[in-house]
């Protein structure tokens, strides 16, 4: 194998390229078509989002959390969100955790119908994309009206949400739902389940075993795709969504096998698209009058906030995935202590960058969009030498070192010593 | 005096031939962004395009050598060549006995023209745009050759001095012949046909070489300026004249005869009649194929020539012999 490395050619896929909708880096090792190895190269999306935190109140993160990403701006608010209600033992009202269910399913179709366009476009079929986003453009209509934007609706609150869903809103949901079934439905599992192109494309291409989805630990529809039933909304009982039914989307409903090709993912995709617009229609009906948020007025809220302690974790199932926040309260001020965050997206990259190793390089772009990939939520550390301005890259020792000292700063008589597990990552030994 | 009106005959076809193939482009885009539910561009876009390329700096890689520069001459050269041996509603202008062997020769030619190009770019990008495109290049000939050569066979058989000759459609037409088996073939050869004029001007499935988000458009990715402007003319040109082959051997009837035009009027009535066949055959080939398709993976779509198309052409051929060697009578 050695004597064949001359014939080998790396090419670089991004920072800038036509199939990524994002920067980020693939250097993909070539040998012919068949690919041999891949790297993934991140931090090219930086924007501190997590520096900006730390010198904002509560409240003011978030809108800060809405703008992280281009999509899931809900996402990211409500996970926060839950995470300072859980740190602050907070109740929310009930009619807020169901606007929160509306608001989040909507979310996740006009996040899905993207995907599928874009995924539509990798294969260079370019009239899935345009039919898909136009069938997209109800959905964000819908958005528009209830929150008065089409990407930051800003609806969330610390306990509970900012604006109410009326009647009007919901005789637009129930109509934009008989549309989606009756006219867009049908011809998206035309396209995505019986297409012979889409088919010759994505099956059997990119495939991530059951086995590597757990280890990787693959996210959302990637790792259900795979066969995992990990759905938080599922998992961990979130809010009122057990009343709503819900359960994890596996392609093994619609085709019967699961193989954990890209297919597959996009199978799940059209799964949930159904599931989401149950969802709505059932949280609608059982939606109760009352409150929608705990407190009348933000600065309320914030003074609250201000006497809270301890931390807290928020978990939402993303439409890319698990996606959870993490707050730390610093007792006597607004300003949280820390506040952290893990995108479904990351462990989803390295995944489906396993994944393509011997699949040929056309399937680099439709792997990789089949993951639907959000780097501005991913990317926000670059460790950089103030002095000399150069990138360094820590491994799991040098992490491991980091957090033991800051854990004996913060409390001292912890004496557990952990060990560097080991691995590799990347094909780079840590 | 001969070589002058030559001369002149191919100066008005390449200038025409240009004009109405960059406009096609444009209907072609106007066409498919109806049936995707979008308004599209205007339909003189491409001429537009081309202008402003044309007065565009062009950048020259460093890594590129003096052939990345010639290459779009010799290709647009190699077109315009083309065109003095495409049937165009009438003879070739340069008719020769074996006009046939150089029309596929000089296709060819600009294909691999190109690749010469992308490969002196010293792009990883053209590499792989530049070796999809020879893998495509010998999947795609054999069919197409196979049927082209059993169908001048066929009429051969009628007595033409010409055999190897495209002016060979404008005496005899394939399906005069009527018998059933050599219609049937025909029609068999005729899906071959389209098949190849899709992979030719690379569209639908076969948009493999330069496929936009796996390699950049390929062979394309370091070009600019004047050097894409052309390309892109070449490629149009290159498109025109896929398309009247398949014109020719299909459909070649003229009209000028029906209403009794002779001279310089008939052979105008006849372009023009062409040139409507010609986008007819493309809006299937081209438009309709872009739009129901994607792009196939370079395997697939080998697998698809050779292990699809090909026995298609054995197919249609088989019948042709047979009804000639009246096997079966």
């Amino acid at each position: 194998m050695e004597n064949r490395v001359e014939y080998w050619v790396k090419i670089p896929i991004g920072p800038i390229h036509p199939a990524l909708e994002e920067p980020e880096k693939f250097i993909i090792t070539l040998d012919g078509e068949r690919i041999v190895n891949v790297d993934v190269k991140l931090g090219y999306n930086l924007r501190g989002v997590e520096w900006i935190g730390m010198r904002r109140n509560y409240i003011q993160i978030l809108y800060l959390a809405e703008r992280m990403c281009g999509i899931c701006s809900f996402s990211h608010n409500y996970t926060y969100s839950r995470a300072v209600e859980e740190m602050a033992g907070i109740e929310v009202p009930e009619r807020a955790e169901y606007i929160r269910v509306i608001i989040g399913e909507l979310e996740r179709i006009h996040s899905h119908l993207l995907n599928l366009g874009v995924v539509g476009h990798a294969i260079g079929y370019d009239t899935v994309l345009h039919l898909s986003w136009l069938a997209r453009e109800r959905v964000m209509d819908i958005l528009e009206a209830i929150g008065g934007n089409r990407v930051n609706y800003a609806m969330n609150t610390i306990g509970g949400v900012r604006r109410d869903i009326e009647d009007k809103h919901k005789r637009a949901i129930l109509e934009m739902i008989k549309y989606y079934r009756e006219e867009v439905m049908p011809k998206v599992e035309e396209v995505f389940l019986y297409d012979p192109t889409v088919e010759a494309r994505l099956r059997d291409a990119g495939v991530i075993p059951k086995r590597i989805a757990i280890e990787y630990s693959a996210q959302g529809p990637t790792a259900r795709g795979s066969g995992v039933e990990k759905d938080a909304r599922y998992n961990e009982q979130l809010g009122v969504y057990p009343d709503l039914g819900i359960k994890p989307i596996t392609p093994k409903e619609f085709t019967g096998i699961i193989k954990g090709d890209m297919f597959d993912r996009m199978v799940v995709r059209v799964g949930e698209l159904w599931q989401s617009m149950e969802l709505i229609e059932r949280a609608l009906d059982q939606m109760p009058e009352g409150k929608i948020k705990a407190f009348p007025k933000d600065n309320i809220a914030l003074v609250r906030l201000k006497k809270a302690e301890g931390e807290g974790i928020g978990r939402y199932e993303a439409p890319r995935g698990e996606l959870i926040h993490y707050v730390m309260a610093n007792p006597g001020s607004e300003i949280p202590e820390r506040w952290k965050m893990r995108e479904p997206t990351f462990p989803n990259l390295f995944a489906v960058a396993r994944a393509l190793v011997g699949e040929q390089l056309a399937d680099v772009p439709v792997a990789i969009a089949s993951i639907d990939p959000c780097l501005s939520c991913t990317d926000r550390v670059a460790v950089i030498d103030a002095k000399t301005g150069k990138k360094k890259v820590l491994t799991e020792k040098d992490l491991l070192k980091a957090s033991i000292e800051k854990t004996r700063e913060i409390n001292p008589n912890i004496k557990a010593k952990p060990e560097p597990v080991g691995g590799t990552c990347g094909g780079v030994r840590l | 005096m001969n070589i002058a009106y030559l001369t002149l005959g191919l100066i008005a076809i390449y200038l025409y031939v240009s004009f109405v193939s960059l406009i096609w482009e444009g209907v072609d885009r106007k066409l498919v962004a109806r049936m995707q539910r979008r308004i599209g561009p205007p339909v003189l876009q491409p001429i537009y395009d081309f202008l402003k390329l044309v007065s565009k700096e062009s950048i020259i890689p460093r890594d590129a050598n003096k052939f990345f520069e010639i290459a779009p001459v010799l290709a647009l050269a190699s077109s315009i060549a083309l065109l003095a041996y495409t049937p165009l509603g009438f003879e070739p202008l340069l008719a020769t006995k074996g006009d046939v062997i150089v029309f596929i020769y000089l296709l060819a030619l600009i294909a691999f023209v190109r690749v010469m190009g992308a490969v002196s770019s010293g792009s990883p990008y053209a590499q792989i745009g530049a070796q999809r495109e020879i893998i495509m290049l010998a999947s795609r000939e054999v069919p197409m050759m196979l049927g082209l050569f059993a169908i001048l066979w066929r009429l051969s058989k009628l007595g033409v001095e010409k055999p190897f000759s495209l002016g060979t459609f404008y005496q005899y037409n394939i399906w005069e012949i009527g018998t059933p088996l050599t219609v049937f073939g025909t029609f068999v050869l005729f899906i071959v046909f389209l098949l190849w004029l899709a992979s030719e001007i690379e569209v639908g499935y076969f948009n493999i070489p330069e496929a936009e988000t796996e390699v950049a458009e390929g062979p394309m990715a370091e070009y600019s300026g004047r050097h894409l402007a052309l390309f892109k003319l070449s490629s149009a040109l290159k498109e025109f004249a896929s398309a009247s082959l398949v014109v020719a051997i299909f459909f070649p009837w003229g009209i000028s005869g029906y209403l009794g035009l002779t001279g310089i009027g008939a052979v105008v009535l006849d372009l023009l009649f062409h040139t409507l066949k010609v986008f007819i055959v493309l809006f299937v080939s081209m438009s309709v194929f872009r739009a129901i398709t994607g792009r196939l993976r370079i395997t697939q779509a080998v697998g698809m020539f050779w292990g699809r198309i090909l026995p298609m052409s054995f197919i249609g051929v088989l019948l042709i012999v047979i009804d000639v060697l009246g096997v079966i009578a």
